[in-house]
């Protein structure tokens, strides 16, 4: 039996060691200075979330009555859970796209045709939101400019276009396509870092065993997938209530219903109200927001910690 | 002992009255500062050479304060939420109602009806000043008039599916059917609309200016009536007809289908490539850049001006953007008299903020402007014209801060105003038609209840009026939805602004 005690060395009294070590916490200063003024400093802004404030005059103290009217408002839960239902559904179906995306990609044996695909399915994701939505404006157009309407018109599938952007039934979908040609590409790059890192003798020795492709993909590569996919899925979760630019920029009158969240929706009260916002208002649904966020980070924290057998925080 | 009080009282007033002048006079001030956007001159644009001319004009030192134009609310809220107020502001009509409702304006109401401007005889838009008062009170000064939308029509169009300009709904129903279905460009492809716009509603007062024949007097947001009460547009009887027109414009395809997805952007391309014969935008300067962009397309560019349909009510002017005085400035009068009451003086001040500064931005060298290019023009000596864009080149200036066309005074008789031999003959032409057909946009005055509930009642009315455009929903389902989820809003905003 090992019964070797291991050696501790006695730590040297504080002080002492921040001597020591002066030039570490000196330099450590900015970082410090950074955190305190612009992420710590902020949160007193909490605050304003208790008060009636126009900018104006001086807040005035109202209690959790921002915050009643918050949950008393139908259009407020209907942006919850728009949310919701599209940031889920959007990390869901770009993770499992970069996934088979990054399988595909795996499989190709030609280095140059390899790099040559890499580079090309990443480009969307350096093309800003904007541009993103007015190119699929014109793809997706209910007019026989539109590509997509216009194939479904020749092969006779439908007699007038579908306004793709413009209907609520149909949006939900044309979203989740933008989002997945916007970002599949970019998501790719921590599961090819992940098949890279399979040692090929593993693959190598089913061939031996007589696998396949199709074996050695179900039974090699996926499990060495898992992790990551878990790990990602975990950390996007944690995101999602920052939904707001890729919806913002597809956005018009008639599809409000499915494409209202949380954070358009404070864009609406402050800017559509036609009058001085009221900043506490605005400030209550942002706190309601983080602390969704936050509940949502511990539990995938938990979650990271069972699965992972370590936290994300 | 009565007349002898009675000679006491008068002896006691006469000397008041001889001391009062020392105490009424305006206070000439040493030093203004001004919060202005970017539609006053720029530093690349020279702005230090007309600060320096504003002061050598005037005898005041001028302190400029012009954030970034797209971020100068933001900015100016900060400065107001700061406490540290600035003397002079420009505001947008929103920011110009709410800021005098809480308090942040000084009551200019007096001192403007004992002006120079308003009793020089020269002015020549006194009605959009009046607009500005707020409860019979003006708490801003506006130096021309808030400009508006008219419907330019394709002639060629016209010409080509062999019909006049229409005057009536049934008329302008006939042309855009006509335009649809008529091969208007002649390609020989079915492919032309009669109109587009950005959306079926506008996202800022007064909201249905780029599709007013399909609203006409129609407003679907708060307004007073002729009784002076305030009242939901939205709710009127009117509205039932406009998104009535709005429907039958879209389900039969004069109405261009993106029109949801579409920016003005891509309104003006549109005009520009032959998609569309009808198009409302700016009156004014903007008719010579549609007939631009028409010519660059190597499109005929004759676009007629279209008066308002008959029965129609007329274009909205916009409220204009105020310079206002701030609560806070130590002295308002000063500021009023040597600032504000000095814009419009017919003379050289009100020559500079409507062309800029001479050898700057205008001149009367004798010179060639953007030599060595295909833009290059020469001018003999003496002759107005405006030089080459600092900011911009390959441009030149068209006006200073001051629209000449739009100018709220003429100039004093006798002085020199340029205007008739720089401005185009379109440009004059829809101002004219403009000026002609429009009336006054509301300011609506901030509430409690507004702040709180219009942004949700804007968006669900905003949805409605879409849905029953694009034939998702009848006019009765758009109301019944609005009667389930909006009018309790509607109802509290509308008793808030008519308690005030």
């Amino acid at each position: 039996m090992n019964s070797a005690v291991s050696y501790q060395p006695k730590k040297k009294p504080l002080l002492p060691r921040m001597k020591k070590y002066a030039g570490f916490y000196f330099m450590f200063i900015p970082v410090l200075a950074f955190l305190i003024i612009f992420h710590y400093l902020p949160m007193f802004g909490i605050y304003f979330s208790f008060t009636k404030y126009n900018i104006i005059k001086a807040p005035v103290w109202v209690g959790l009555k921002n915050f009643e009217r918050l949950f008393a408002m139908p259009n407020f839960w209907q942006a919850f859970s728009n949310t919701i239902e599209l940031s889920v559904i959007k990390l869901v179906l770009s993770t499992g796209m970069s996934v088979i995306l990054s399988l595909l990609l795996n499989e190709m044996n030609n280095i140059y045709g390899k790099k040559l695909a890499q580079t090309i399915i990443y480009l969307p994701h350096f093309m800003s939101w904007v541009v993103t939505a007015s190119v699929f404006q014109l793809i997706l157009s209910p007019t026989t400019q539109g590509l997509v309407n216009s194939i479904l018109m020749q092969l006779g599938i439908v007699d007038k276009g579908i306004y793709f952007l413009g209907n609520s039934a149909t949006w939900e979908g044309a979203y989740y396509v933008i989002n997945i040609w916007h970002d599949t590409g970019w998501g790719t790059i921590i599961f090819m870092a992940t098949l890279t890192g399979i040692d090929p003798g593993i693959y190598e020795a089913a061939s031996i065993d007589g696998a396949g492709r199709w074996k050695k993909m179900w039974y090699i590569t996926m499990p060495s997938l898992a992790n990551t996919i878990i790990t990602v899925l975990i950390l996007n979760l944690a995101k999602i209530m920052n939904l707001f630019e890729s919806v913002f920029v597809l956005q018009n009158d008639a599809v409000m219903d499915v494409s209202q969240v949380l954070q358009t929706y404070v864009y609406y009260q402050t800017f559509n109200s036609g009058g001085i916002p009221d900043y506490g208002y605005t400030t209550a649904i942002g706190l309601f927001r983080s602390l969704v966020g936050m509940t949502l980070m511990l539990i995938c924290n938990y979650a990271s910690k069972k699965v992972r057998g370590r936290g994300i925080v | 002992m009565k007349k002898l009080v009675t000679l006491v009282l008068a002896v006691a007033m006469i000397l008041s009255v001889m001391v009062m002048p020392a105490s009424a006079e305006v206070q000439k001030p040493e030093k203004i500062t001004i919060f202005i956007d970017g539609t006053v001159v720029t530093e690349p644009n020279g702005q230090k050479q007309f600060e320096e001319k504003w002061e050598e004009l005037s005898g005041i030192e001028l302190e400029i304060i012009q954030p970034d134009h797209d971020a100068y609310y933001d900015v100016l809220q900060q400065q107001i939420a700061s406490g540290d107020w600035p003397d002079v502001m420009i505001l947008s009509s929103t920011y110009y109602a709410n800021y005098a409702n809480e308090g942040v304006l000084w009551d200019m109401t007096e001192a403007w009806e004992n002006s120079k401007t308003k009793n020089s005889g020269r002015m020549k838009n006194e009605n959009v000043l009046d607009g500005l008062k707020i409860n019979g009170r003006l708490y801003g000064f506006a130096d021309a008039a808030g400009g508006g939308c008219v419907t330019y029509i394709k002639k060629a169009w016209l010409d080509a599916v062999n019909m006049e300009a229409p005057t009536t709904w049934e008329e302008y129903a006939a042309v855009c059917d006509a335009f649809v279905n008529n091969d208007p460009d002649k390609d020989g492809v079915k492919d032309t609309y009669a109109t587009a716009a950005a959306g079926f509603i506008g996202g800022e007062a007064p909201f249905i200016n780029y599709l007013p024949e399909y609203y006409q007097d129609a407003y679907p947001s708060f307004y007073q009536n002729e009784e002076g009460v305030w009242v939901d547009g939205f709710t009127q009887p009117s509205m039932k007809a406009a998104m009535e027109r709005l429907n039958e414009g879209y389900t039969k395809g004069w109405i261009d289908p993106t029109t949801l997805t579409n920016g003005t952007k891509d309104c003006r391309n549109k005009l520009s490539d032959d998609t569309i014969g009808i198009f409302t935008y700016w009156a004014g300067t903007w008719a010579t850049n549609l007939k631009n962009l028409l010519i660059n397309n190597n499109h005929d560019a004759e676009l007629i001006a279209l008066p308002p349909l008959e029965g129609a009510p007329g274009f909205f002017d916009r409220v204009p953007p105020v310079w206002a005085i701030s609560s806070t400035c130590e002295n308002p009068e000063g500021v009023f008299t040597y600032f504000i009451d000095t814009m419009l003086d017919g003379g050289d001040m009100q020559f500079l903020w409507t062309y800029g500064v001479e050898d700057v931005h205008y001149s009367y060298k004798a010179e060639t402007i953007m030599p060595g290019t295909d833009k290059a023009v020469t001018y003999e000596q003496g002759v107005f014209h405006f030089r080459e864009n600092l900011e911009t080149p390959g441009t030149t200036y068209t006006k200073n801060h001051i629209d000449p066309v739009s100018s709220n005074a003429f100039f004093a008789e006798g002085y020199y105003d340029p205007k008739a031999d720089i401005v185009l003959p379109e440009n004059i032409a829809s101002s004219d038609l403009f000026a002609a057909n429009s009336r006054a946009a509301w300011i609506v005055p901030s509430t409690d209840e507004m702040s709180m509930y219009n942004g949700d009642l804007t968006t669900l009315k905003n949805g409605l009026i879409a849905k029953v455009a694009m034939g998702e929903m009848t006019y009765d389902e758009a109301m019944a939805e609005f009667s389930k989820q909006g009018q309790g809003w509607s109802d509290l905003i509308v008793n808030s602004l008519n308690a005030k």
